[in-house]
């Protein structure tokens, strides 16, 4: 056993899981069987030098060590075509690290254990020879335990299979296991997709590959079951007879910011909605799953996108931003941005409008609208309910009778929040009807720091649960929804609808929604 | 001619003979017949709270059906009529002169006088006159007004304001002007001194009141605040010297009304000898109360109630009603009803009518009222078996001593009068078969409060069982209506607590009025007075549905007395008899007010 550093001396004990209490762990191995073997955690992040893995996946780990989710032995590896040394890549990692706003004590004595942890190793993606020599540094650190290996590419998407060829062949663990953790994009289309599932799947098992969608590590879209499955309440309210809508709005308050290349080559529709949306909207209307097995609730999502209707181009409205004067300010239009050609079609917003052809949605619009250089930057999903039949207080409602129905609202940004909007007598003599909200704040119920999305993934990935992790199928059947229609708009040069960066985005929004009879709550409730 | 329009009345109390269409062309006016048939339609119709917007000049009055084309004829008369009228026109004409002086609207002017029997007393001085000056102050008042307080004590007008004004307050979002509309309310206030059971003394009220009407449709509203065995007397007396011949004469009465089937009935009977039943507004101030009024509301206009509004749904509904107070020395009356007649029987049975009835055909009172009468006469009798009742005893804590219910020296020493009490009622109907009601009401408690806590059933297969342990009751959901204090409406729902793994909690969604309404909630004397007004007979109780209430107590009620069934004795300031415990648990209920999370 080669000894090396800090985990000499740290005595066997099992993975701590994500119910056990880390305090916990302990006290634990006293208790264990002494014949189990050790096991150590081996994370790889290839691409290490890389924009998101500094901002987001070395400080998703810090924070899970912080907060002792990681198990006893680990390494946190970086690998990337640039020469470093050990040394170079802990100073680059620790001027990302931050501590928990609420958990502030030693934090510093953490982040020197954190980043002891923390090795390089330089090599090019696609060379077997130096994936083996990762592999030997992996195997001196892993010290004889048994060793499970956990890569993550942030990388373009266009090596990817370079690497997990060599990954796998080269680096991956003989007696633990070994997983991928790739992040979109996942192809442009159903048939990029696929190729690029194919060749995965020469060189890793399905169980092996975690397809991430962060958006699905976010807090509130994890309650979104909980809330439908746990409450009662919501029971009954979960279907067409009486909701009359569901609206999945996602928006940024920024452009492209000079960072536009990959952006073009995917449009906003590839790059928001065929993922994240349509992912929520799985989650939102599927039927009950059997457990909340990972399998299952797959399942249950692919159910859903395998009845959705196929998209015509007249659900559909697109838009690009454009350049926009404001209080003497200069904003530029998305084909100012240097890093995009001049002519550009590129949709850098839209809006579409979904329906789910099976027993509980059947006639449910479904409205997904997400963009770039919107006014605010939120993501929200509205649930619309229907009116009341032969409503008593029609007399009070006045005959805009679609600012009297209900509404639940779950805010994933800024702000987390759960609000029910419902009508309410203004309090007073006399009977006057207002919408009020029945909220839920979570900045006031609950003062804890909500943790990144990413910290949840990786410690999923980490415990093998894939509950938040795409399946292959899901991922075809969400290209087949998407990819007629964007195949239709390009080879039609379908010209988006320009609007001005810091807008409400293109009116042809509101055309679509009022085709369906339904208006957008987030322009409503302008006092959000 | 010359008769109606003089400021005097006659020397009966009419002040003036009640007319048919006849009249018309007796005093020569045949042509106005129409017109004026049609003014007093219009005039009924929009005696609501935006219509007082006669205009002050060239105003027709109508007098027993017929028309006087002369304006105001009161100036230079030595009754006090003139001084209401200035403070009347000063109020008003800012607002209305400049929309509406330029038309010669022609309308008949109605007025209303309200006169608060047994004005000296403590609900009067409390509550009534407050409100009424609340209502001036909003504006809600018709133009004209007069208020008269009647009573046996000797006082003069003067003194009656004086001993009003201490009560009055202005709303604390409002202040401006309160000092002058102070000042202008207490200039329609009078006094007249007589009888509870005096046809005379009522017949010179009639006069006076006649003579502040000055002529108007004489709308008279009479609010008894006085005890129950003089209320049939002082009816008998306003109803026969001093109702309106041209207008209408409602009369309020609040509770007790009886104690029983039978002595409600005799009550009711009795009022009915001189009054139709669309004249008694019998006052159940709960049913005024902001949150209760939205009930309805929140039932009927939002669609994701409508689902859930059943058994199928919902598991348990509590009514809860605390005072963290006991007789205080004034046990006298209580002493001869007790909790279930004083808050059970009428308040907390409205509730729960309001709560379970059917969706009534409209919102008028006639239908809203057939409803909650299905309701009740949907219940199962209660049985002894079903109730729980409790008296507080003396209790010390912190070197104070708080008395006993008993050492009240207005209580008999050996009263078994509840003071608490907790009961389980069923609606045996399609909607609500099995589910309990349960209530619960006492005096002495360790908290002030009134609310609906309405708990839903368990989720059926729930995914989440290992995430709640083993106390499937924690993790339901539950909607509460918090009437007071402190208005409130949440939702109780399960949540993930923010973080990594899964676990839940429950959550509130939630409504608390003081942050969402800035305004001040009117006290629900306010809302009734004005509905009276109004005509509005939605929150007041009719005959039928006193009755049926009754007949679901009275036998409790007489089996308690007559078996002299004691009481649970519960330590002033406590959370009461532990017995309403397991009340609850035989039905499998928790009572939501005492669970952890409160």
């Amino acid at each position: 056993m080669a000894k090396d550093g800090f985990d000499v001396d740290v005595p066997e004990g099992p993975v701590v899981t994500k119910d056990a209490e880390p305090e916990v762990g302990h006290q634990f191995f006293y208790f264990s069987e002494p014949t189990e073997e050790e096991t150590t955690l081996s994370i790889t992040v290839v691409g290490a030098s890389g924009d998101l893995a500094r901002k987001k996946i070395f400080p998703a780990l810090f924070a899970l060590f912080y907060e002792g989710y990681l198990p006893e032995n680990f390494t946190v590896f970086g690998y990337a075509r640039t020469k470093m040394n050990d040394e170079e890549l802990q100073n680059m990692i620790s001027q990302t690290l931050t501590c928990r706003i609420d958990k502030r004590e030693n934090c510093d004595d953490k982040m020197k254990e954190f980043l002891q942890r923390c090795f390089y190793h330089s090599g090019q993606y696609n060379s077997e020879n130096d994936f083996a020599e990762l592999d030997l540094k992996l195997r001196e650190k892993e010290g004889g335990r048994v060793p499970n290996r956990l890569f993550y590419l942030s990388i373009p998407p266009n090596i990817f299979v370079d690497v997990v060829r060599c990954a796998s062949r080269r680096a991956s663990s003989e007696k633990g296991w070994t997983r991928v953790i790739v992040e979109k994009p996942f192809g442009r289309d159903s048939e990029s997709s696929r190729e690029l599932t194919r060749s995965l799947k020469q060189y890793l098992a399905e169980d092996q590959i975690f397809r991430i969608d962060h958006y699905l590590g976010k807090e509130l879209v994890e309650n979104l079951s909980v809330l439908r499955f746990s409450n009662l309440v919501f029971e009954p309210l979960w279907s067409r007879n009486y909701i009359q809508n569901v609206q999945f709005i996602f928006s940024e308050d920024i452009g492209t910011e000079g960072r536009g290349g990959y952006f073009d080559h995917y449009g906003i529709i590839r790059d928001i909605m065929q993922n994240h949306l349509l992912q929520i909207l799985a989650l939102f209307a599927m039927e009950t799953p059997v457990s909340l097995d990972a399998e299952d609730i797959r399942n249950e999502k692919v159910k859903v996108l395998r009845s959705v209707r196929p998209f015509q181009l007249e659900d559909i409205v697109v838009g690009q931003y454009k350049g926009h004067s404001k209080g003497g300010k200069s904003y530029p239009g998305y084909t100012d941005d240097p890093t995009v050609p001049k002519n550009s079609l590129t949709p850098t917003f839209a809006a579409a409008a979904l329906f789910i052809d099976n027993a509980r949605w059947d006639g449910v619009p479904f409205l997904m609208k997400t963009g770039k250089a919107l006014y605010t930057k939120r993501a929200e999903i509205r649930v619309q309910f229907r009116h009341v039949p032969g409503n008593l207080f029609r007399g009070n409602i006045g005959y805009d009778l679609d600012r009297t129905t209900n509404e639940l609202v779950i805010r994933v940004q800024p702000d987390e929040a759960i609000f029910l909007k419902i009508n309410n007598k203004v309090p007073g003599l006399g009977m006057r009807l207002d919408r009020s909200d029945l909220n839920l704040l979570y900045k006031a119920r609950y003062p804890i720091e909500i943790p990144d999305a990413y910290e949840r993934l990786l410690l999923d990935a980490i415990e093998g649960e894939r509950r938040l992790f795409i399946r292959s199928d899901e991922l075809d059947a969400a290209w087949a929804l998407f990819t007629p229609l964007l195949k239709e708009l390009e080879e039609n040069k379908i010209a988006p609808e320009l609007y001005p960066y810091g807008s409400r985005g293109p009116v042809g929004a509101h055309y679509l929604a009022a085709k369906h009879g339904v208006r957008w709550g987030d322009l409503i409730d302008e006092y959000l | 001619m010359a008769t109606l329009s003089s400021p005097h009345c006659p020397s009966s109390s009419y002040c003036y003979s009640s007319s048919s269409s006849s009249s018309e062309s007796r005093y020569g006016h045949p042509r106005l017949v129409k017109i004026s048939s049609i003014s007093k339609r219009l005039a009924q119709k929009t005696l609501s709270r935006h219509a007082q917007k006669n205009p002050n000049s060239n105003v027709v009055r109508m007098q027993g059906g017929s028309m006087a084309t002369k304006t105001i004829p009161i100036e230079g008369d030595s009754t006090p009529l003139k001084t209401p009228k200035d403070g009347l026109f000063s109020a008003t004409s800012w607002q209305e002169s400049s929309d509406l002086s330029g038309f010669n609207v022609r309308k008949d002017e109605s007025t209303v006088s309200i006169t608060v029997v047994g004005a000296s007393g403590d609900l009067a001085k409390k509550k009534i006159f407050p409100a009424l000056f609340a209502l001036y102050y909003e504006d809600f008042l018709p133009k004209h007004f007069t208020i008269y307080g009647y009573a046996r004590s000797k006082m003069t007008d003067e003194e009656l304001r004086n001993m009003v004004s201490k009560t009055l307050t202005c709303r604390i979002d409002k202040r401006e002007n309160c000092g002058e509309k102070m000042e202008e309310f207490l200039k329609r206030c009078f006094y007249h001194s007589g009888q509870y059971d005096s046809l005379k003394n009522f017949a010179e009220l009639g006069k006076k009141l006649c003579q502040h009407e000055a002529g108007r449709i004489a709308n008279r509203l009479f609010y008894l605040s006085i005890p129950p065995n003089i209320f049939i007397d002082a009816v008998r007396c306003a109803s026969s010297s001093a109702s309106s011949t041209s207008g209408w004469t409602r009369v309020i009465v609040e509770k007790p009304f009886g104690r029983d089937s039978e002595s409600s009935a005799a009550l009711t009977r009795g009022l009915k000898q001189y009054l139709k039943e669309e004249q008694i507004f019998r006052i159940d101030h709960y049913l005024g109360k902001e949150l209760v009024e939205n009930l309805s509301v929140l039932r009927f206009s939002n669609l994701i109630f409508e689902p859930l509004w059943s058994r199928q749904y919902i598991r348990n509904v509590q009514l809860i009603f605390s005072e963290d107070f006991g007789t205080e020395g004034r046990g006298g009356y209580f002493d001869h009803y007790g909790i279930i007649r004083d808050i059970m029987q009428n308040h907390l049975l409205q509730i729960l009518a309001l709560f379970a009835m059917e969706t009534p055909i409209s919102l008028d009172a006639e239908d809203i009222r057939n409803e909650k009468v299905k309701v009740l006469r949907s219940m199962r009798p209660l049985k002894l078996s079903d109730v729980i009742i409790g008296q507080y005893k003396s209790h010390t804590r912190g070197g104070v001593t708080y008395p006993g219910y008993t050492d009240d020296k207005t209580v008999p020493k050996d009263s078994l009068t509840p003071t608490f009490a907790a009961a389980a009622l069923f609606i045996d109907n399609a909607r609500w078969d099995g589910v309990p009601f349960l209530m619960k009401a006492g005096k002495a408690l360790h908290t002030r409060r009134a609310e609906i806590r309405v708990q839903f059933r368990h989720v059926p297969g729930n995914l989440y069982n290992r995430n709640f342990g083993t106390d499937l009751d924690q993790a339901t959901n539950e909607l509460v209506i918090r009437v007071q204090p402190d208005e409130a409406i949440y939702l109780k729902i399960n949540n993930k607590v923010p973080g990594l793994g899964m676990r839940l909690d429950r959550s509130n969604l939630n409504l608390h009025y003081a942050a969402r309404y800035s305004k001040e909630i009117p006290d629900a004397y306010e809302r009734l007075l004005l509905d009276a007004i109004e005509g509005e007979r939605r929150l007041f109780i009719r005959s039928d549905e006193l009755d049926a209430a009754w007949a679901l107590f009275t036998p409790l009620l007489k089996e308690l007395e007559k078996k002299k069934v004691h009481p649970e004795y519960y330590p002033y300031g406590s959370r009461g008899p532990i017995g309403a415990h397991y009340l609850a648990a035989r039905y499998n209920v928790r009572w939501g007010d005492l669970g952890l999370d409160q």
